[in-house]
């Protein structure tokens, strides 16, 4: 049994990371099956943009936690739902903007921001945030991820946006100074535009930006501190037994030491095993052979399983539950 | 009589207090400018904080707007604007 699977400081959080169509969805599911099975109350979420966790499972899965066996919840988060009801958000709290400050055309931000760079990764970290808010609701939380590439920017963002909201701290601190220096000569200001009064904060407390750059930058933190402490947090590479992806998973693993996420475990899935020879498939099983000779030489220290090919791809609970015993417990 | 000169005294103070804080309203108006650029940043193709923070911070952002979109505006006549403070004429 391994004790990264299971949770040790309130929830365990599970990523499944790996190149695109490894298996990283199935083994996932697999090992959400079986930890669920144990007793464990698990919830497993998608991530990718291109859903197929709920074929996995032969069924049809929402944005909310849906049941699909004792124990275990899954769900698909819906990016363009997240993206819009992100913008009608900004819209609703910015109505009173549009009252006074007509001389600013919003609707072409609000066009333009739907599309800004990175919107999809800081929507998805929006609602893993979300996830782990309210994470102790479960014992073991399972993400699924999209393609190595995309989920590395995802997990690489708090550390960005946790400087990005230091320094606009920064900034707003020496405005709220000058304003203070100001105030103090010329008493309270007050700003007006199309005839409404604004009062123009000068002190830390009264200032709303200043509280949500601090509101934003603890949320952040909890994130950080959460994916990277190894008692709460786990990463599974997935990979299939050729060069390409041991060569993608070498990547993947810098860069999650970069941000100091923990790896624990790396599964070599779709691996084929012959009782006999066969002349047309000796190439592939020397290959086979060599990159696994190579997998173990570059991820020496680290715990590594071989998966052997299914000939019936598993699919639904059961089986899916077998398939996760073999990564849990082997 | 008393009451001129105290209003005399008063004006003549106020016009010290208005130029005393010049400088520093400028540089309050530019440092809100930076604020509201680099928060906006991806509309012009700079690197941008985090989508959500804009969209949480935008509503308080009144101002920091308005002196960005004024500063656009008053882009061709930085030097005026310059020159005005230092008290050239």
């Amino acid at each position: 049994m391994k004790d990264y699977f299971l949770p040790k400081k309130g929830f365990r959080v599970i990523f499944f990371i790996g190149k695109g169509g490894v298996g990283k969805t199935t083994s996932s599911a697999a090992v959400a099956s079986y930890l669920s099975s144990l007793g464990y109350k698990t919830l497993i979420v998608s991530l990718d943009p291109a859903h197929n966790l709920g074929d996995v499972f032969m069924l049809k899965l929402k944005d909310e936690p849906k049941k699909i066996a004792n124990n275990l919840f899954g769900m698909e988060l819906d990016m363009e739902k997240l993206i819009k009801n992100y913008l009608r958000n900004l819209e609703e709290s910015m109505k009173y903007m549009y009252r006074y400050l007509t001389v600013i055309n919003l609707e072409k931000y609000f066009e333009v921001l739907s599309y800004s760079p990175g919107i999809e990764e800081y929507a998805t970290l929006e609602a893993i945030r979300e996830i782990l808010q309210k994470g102790d609701e479960w014992d073991i939380i399972v993400f699924d991820t999209p393609p190595t590439g995309l989920t590395l920017r995802v997990l690489a963002l708090p550390k960005i946006a946790k400087i990005w909201t230091e320094k606009l701290i920064d900034i707003r601190r020496k405005i709220l100074d000058k304003r203070l220096t100001i105030e103090k000569i010329h008493g309270e200001r007050k700003f007006v535009i199309e005839g409404k009064e604004y009062k123009l904060p000068s002190k830390e407390e009264d200032d709303e930006v200043l509280k949500e750059l601090r509101n934003y930058k603890s949320e952040v933190e909890g994130v950080l501190e959460s994916i990277t402490d190894d008692a709460k947090t786990s990463v599974v590479a997935v990979m299939n037994p050729e060069m390409l992806a041991l060569y993608e998973t070498e990547r993947a693993r810098e860069s999650l030491h970069k941000f100091k996420i923990p790896l624990n475990l790396i599964v070599v899935n779709k691996v084929i095993k012959l009782d006999m020879d066969l002349p047309q498939l000796k190439v592939k099983m020397e290959t086979q052979r060599e990159v696994l000779k190579e997998i173990s030489k570059k991820f020496k220290g680290l715990e590594i399983i071989h998966i052997g090919m299914y000939e019936k791809e598993p699919r639904g609970f059961d089986m899916l539950k077998e398939f996760g015993k073999k990564i849990v417990e082997s | 009589m008393w009451q001129k000169i105290k209003y005399f005294f008063k004006g003549f103070l106020g016009s010290f207090k208005e130029s005393s804080t010049e400088f520093i309203e400028f540089e309050e108006r530019e440092l809100e400018n930076i604020f509201a650029v680099l928060m906006m940043g991806s509309f012009i193709g700079i690197p941008s904080p985090p989508t959500t923070l804009l969209i949480r911070l935008m509503p308080h952002m009144v101002r920091e707007i308005y002196v960005m979109q004024r500063r656009a505006v008053d882009m061709d006549d930085i030097l005026g604007e310059m020159a005005g403070l230092m008290d050239i004429e």
